[in-house]
């Protein structure tokens, strides 16, 4: 009996993905790497808590407000501390306008928009600016040439990089697994017509394509950047991903799935791209990596979102024009823009050997 | 700011002008005396087009309409030589191009130090400007001696010339290579008065009734081919540049040049110039540069755009020049050669006019200020035009020190926001003041211009003849005077989302519509780093009274060609001085073509003419000093600072001296400069 019930529960054999994971985590360089990302979403997603001068929460005239969601978009700190005369300066005027109000503000005060000014925050000396800025207490990274403080702009531009990367990324490929599938499942003319338009779109320099874009724009954002990068970037993938598809739709559980009346969309979608997935992580990672390169170079260059843009890449450009003397604003957002790139970079790596069979180094 | 702040100028030859350029600057020695754009000097880097009054005709005439020599001019029949006798006329000064400012720097007390012990200190207060200053801009004696006449100097700037045809010069860099290359028959000073300069003209006589001007040329001047230059030649420029074709594009000189009726040759030497009505600063028409008749009258009529040709692109790259330098080589967007010219100081085995101080002058163009600041350090530039932060911070050590000094000079150069008053956010004069009060004049001055300029008031410069003398005082920051403001010009926050909004007419579709939009607009601005600071600071600004701005950094000639068009919100933008104030007319007059902003004040269109019409000093500046007034009560502009000059020269150089458009751009300007014996 007991050999019968072991028979019909026998141990669960592991997935292909998490056996991805158990091979991903061999790789020690790529697992620190993710750790670092990891560590990267997480300052990307809080930054507003981190560095601020806005209260993460705050009770005014009776009510609790969240002043600091207007660091993710304007439209979400309340109008009433405008209208109240708050605005900007709340650690100043909060108090001021209403004595029994509170506030808890985010572990370091400091904006990547504007200077400190002399007591913004009472007894706040303001930030000193040009060689004077070096780090310090108060401006952990030192602070620019107008004196902007630069750990605020580092960390409120990690949510740059990291949405610039994931975002640009998502869109291409949302748009590369879709053209591949296409093209990799009917074959044929369809095929022929989406590779032509794959080598097309291949011809299209990102660069030159966000220049005139730019040029064109009043106000260009960090999105406008994602959404080009997004489109210009998906060819990789969609025919890697196409490449997959032809591949599988000759394997038995496609011609199966076919069998029982599935509709293409179902098989190709359902079916197929769980079982292509694998080879695409490893364009997308590479391609968020250049991505935040991209969007660095472009605010280096001074073609990126409209002033203020507290990128990496901006940093660096403020850093150029006195190297000599302000070594602190090369050498923070050079290192962070490195450290992610290669990280990214890591991460695509363990990942391929993680899941291409060929590169596997148990498969021998 | 140095986007602001460092621009290029020119220096001043004899007669270009100029033109544009992007820092106020240009002019020289007799040039043509506009008010520059100013730029930065990363900007300002090649394009500077003032765009302004071009020549080209709009007529639909085809392109390969015949050309027709001084087809836009009226019929005009000179008068007699024996009836010019009869009128009665006044005598202008003639002297040499460096005597007003010997005569000045004569009046002054002497320098305190010399030039060894004024290279020694550091400029690093008001006291130690004034005694390098005054040290070093001594001017060379006047028999040449300690000058190194062997000397090759190395200049700097920002962008490349675009050509070397003066009547074509659009940018900086172009009227810089003019300046030294061409001339006209008049020059003006250091204190921007206008003199005829006695190494060309033996004579200047205006007429009383101010009507006509007679200058008589010298006989022994001549083009680098050795041909002679005539009168006859100032005949035939002024007509060719009063011609109307297609093809033909003159930016910026013909406004002047189309003040008169004629330009006459009498025989070789002596040309009348035929105003079309009398006013007080005639003598501006007159300075035009002058190209050969010999050459052009043979190859215009083959192509009347002086750029496609065969012949001209051979005169494009070795023109035939009339003033004390040559150019003799150009490597695009590396650098050009000038070289002295014989044929300038010597004629006919004599020395006739003082020989110029450079044997060569190579003007190398290096876009990135950083790298300027390099070559400048290594010795392989003997000039540069400094940024306010490369002033403050990476120009004290001894690596700067060790060949270089440097020097600043007030200058007549303002910056400024233009609103455009066409849009439907500026059109009342409240919402401009809001914005002049909501600007955080101490954050620009102290920090982005690190306290190197004065806060602006105005138009004028408050040291400038026709600054009022009850001028108005500098603007504080006032967020709750702003604020009021614009709640009384209608634009308050209307649907509690915390930014203003009104309801007003525009156009759409070609119907006017009334419509509640939000107070949102684009501020262009330069795209160096200052340039884009003080914008990102009144963005800052405008946020905390309920305003939206975005800042729009824009490349030069983009910004030039939006501000041409008028399609723009709000723009930044500077302006040099000319040599007279009826120039500013040009911006500020109704439907102008600088006045980017379509401000329109039919007082101030009024005091222009009444200024250009009088003749006595003294009213003359009240005039001005009222339009400074009027202007200043209207803000068509949020002016910001005015900015001086800061320049790095090589320790072997000397006599450099500033005018209200910088070290070089007046007489004797860049001629004064001199290299010590011993070269570099």
């Amino acid at each position: 009996m007991t050999t019968a019930v072991a028979t019909l529960n026998p141990p669960k054999s592991p997935g292909f993905w998490s056996e991805a994971w158990v091979r991903f985590r061999r790789h020690r360089l790529s697992t620190l790497a993710l750790a670092y990302v990891t560590l990267l979403a997480v300052v990307a997603i809080t930054a507003p808590a981190i560095v601020g001068t806005k209260p993460i929460i705050c009770k005014f005239q009776g009510s609790i407000y969240f002043p600091a969601l207007g660091y993710y978009n304007a439209g979400w700190e309340n109008p009433v501390f405008r209208t109240a005369g708050v605005y900007p300066d709340y650690a100043r005027e909060l108090k001021n306008v209403d004595p029994d109000s509170w506030a808890v503000y985010p572990l370091v005060f400091q904006d990547p928009y504007h200077r400190i000014r002399k007591d913004e925050r009472p007894g706040h000396p303001g930030n000193p600016w040009g060689v004077e800025g070096g780090p310090s207490l108060r401006n952990f990274f030192g602070t620019t040439n107008i004196g902007f403080d630069v750990f605020a702009q580092m960390v409120h531009g990690t949510q740059i990089a990291m949405s610039v990367g994931f975002v640009s990324m998502g869109i291409a490929a949302a748009i590369g697994i879709f053209v591949g599938a296409l093209a990799g499942y009917f074959g044929g003319w369809t095929d022929m017509l989406l590779s032509r338009l794959i080598e097309v779109v291949m011809c299209i320099p990102t660069l030159v394509l966000i220049l005139v874009l730019v040029a064109f724009l009043d106000n260009v954002t960090n999105w406008h950047l994602m959404a080009v990068i997004g489109c210009v970037r998906w060819t990789s993938i969609a025919r890697l991903v196409r490449a997959e598809f032809i591949k599988l739709k000759e394997m038995e559980f496609v011609t199966a799935a076919r069998a029982v009346g599935a509709s293409p969309g179902r098989i190709m979608f359902r079916h197929m791209l769980r079982n292509a997935l694998a080879p695409v992580l490893v364009p997308v990672s590479f391609g968020i990596a250049s991505a935040i390169l991209i969007e660095a170079s472009l605010s280096f260059l001074g073609f990126g979102a409209s002033p203020p843009n507290p990128s990496w890449g901006s940093l660096l450009q403020a850093g150029q024009n006195d190297i000599e003397n302000m070594w602190w604003l090369i050498v923070f957002p050079g290192l962070a823009i490195f450290l992610t790139v290669l990280a990214f970079n890591l991460i695509g790596e363990g990942l391929q050997e993680a899941t291409d069979p060929r590169l596997r180094q148990d498969s021998h | 700011m140095d986007a602001i702040l460092r621009l290029s100028r020119p220096l001043l030859a004899p007669w270009i002008c100029g033109l544009l350029l992007a820092l106020g600057v240009a002019a020289s020695s007799g040039c043509r005396p506009q008010p520059e754009p100013a730029a930065d000097a990363a900007e300002s880097a090649g394009e500077g087009d003032d765009g302004g009054e071009s020549a080209a005709t709009e007529s639909a005439e085809s392109e390969d309409a015949p050309w027709e020599l001084g087809n836009a001019l009226e019929p005009f029949d000179p008068p007699g030589m024996d009836q010019l006798d009869e009128a009665e006329w006044i005598s202008r000064p003639v002297v040499a191009s460096d005597q007003p400012l010997r005569l000045a720097k004569a009046a002054q007390p002497p320098p305190q130090l010399t030039a060894k012990e004024a290279l020694k200190l550091r400029n690093d207060s008001p006291e130690a400007n004034e005694k390098i200053l005054s040290a070093l801009s001594r001017l060379a004696p006047e028999d040449g001696s300690g000058v190194d006449f062997d000397a090759v100097i190395v200049r700097h700037v920002t962008g490349d010339i675009a050509t070397s045809n003066p009547l074509l010069a659009s940018s900086v860099t172009d009227a810089e290579l003019a300046d030294m290359t061409t001339f006209s028959p008049i020059a003006f000073d250091q204190d921007l008065q206008y003199f005829g300069p006695a190494e060309r003209i033996v004579s200047w006589e205006s007429s009383a009734d101010g009507t006509m001007d007679r200058i008589v040329l010298r006989d022994d001047l001549t083009w680098s081919d050795g041909k002679p230059l005539t009168a006859w030649d100032v005949e035939f420029t002024f007509k060719l540049i009063m011609t109307d074709h297609p093809l033909l594009v003159i930016p910026s000189i013909r406004s002047d040049v189309e003040q008169m009726k004629a330009v006459v040759a009498y025989d070789a030497r002596t040309v009348v110039f035929f105003h079309q009505e009398p006013s007080a600063i005639t003598y501006k028409n007159i300075s035009y540069p002058i190209l050969p008749k010999h050459i052009y009258e043979k190859t215009l009529p083959e192509d009347p755009s002086m750029k496609r040709s065969e012949a001209h692109s051979k005169l494009e790259d070795h023109p035939v020049s009339c003033g004390p330098y040559e150019l003799v080589s150009r490597k695009k967007n590396q650098e050009f050669v000038v070289r002295r010219r014989e044929g300038w100081y010597m004629h006919e085995g004599r020395q006739v006019r003082p020989k110029p101080h450079f044997a060569e002058v190579r003007v190398k163009v290096i876009e990135n200020l950083n790298t300027a600041l390099l070559a400048l350090r290594q010795g392989d530039i003997h000039s540069a035009e400094l940024r306010a932060e490369h002033w403050t911070s990476q120009t004290n050590d001894e690596r700067f020190y060790r060949l270089n000094t440097k020097v600043y000079g007030t200058e007549w150069t303002e910056f400024h926001f233009v609103w455009n008053q066409h849009t439907p956010y500026f059109s009342d004069p409240r919402v401009r003041w809001a914005m002049t009060y909501a600007f955080d004049y101490d954050e620009l001055l102290n920090v982005i211009c690190r306290g190197l300029y004065e806060q602006s008031v105005g138009n004028f410069h408050p040291k400038s003849w026709m600054f009022p003398k009850d001028g108005p005082a500098p603007v504080v920051q006032d967020i709750g005077r702003a604020r009021q403001l614009l709640d009384e010009a209608g634009w308050v926050d209307s649907d509690g989302d915390g930014f203003r909004d009104k309801e007003v007419e525009i156009e759409e579709g070609g119907k006017k519509v009334r419509r509640r939009i939000p107070f949102e607009f684009t501020l262009m601005t330069y795209t160096s780093e200052s340039g884009i600071q003080a914008a990102t600071l009144m963005k800052e600004c405008l946020d905390r009274i309920g305003v939206v701005c975005h800042v729009k950094p824009t490349e030069f000639s983009a910004m030039q060609e939006a501000n041409l068009e008028r399609k723009f919100d709000a723009s930044m933008g500077g302006w040099g001085t000319g040599t007279d104030p009826d120039m500013n007319k040009n911006i500020f007059g109704t439907g102008s073509t600088r006045n980017y902003g379509n401000y329109s004040n039919e007082r101030v269109d009024e005091l222009f003419v009444q200024g250009r019409m009088e003749f006595d000093p003294e009213k003359r500046a009240a005039i001005y000093g009222e339009i400074h007034k009027q202007l200043w009560e209207d803000q068509p502009y949020t002016w910001l600072f005015y900015r001086s000059g800061f320049f790095a020269f090589n320790k072997k150089l000397r006599g450099y001296n500033f005018s209200p458009r910088g070290p070089l751009s007046f007489s004797p300007g860049f001629d004064g400069i001199y290299a010590a014996d011993g070269g570099f």
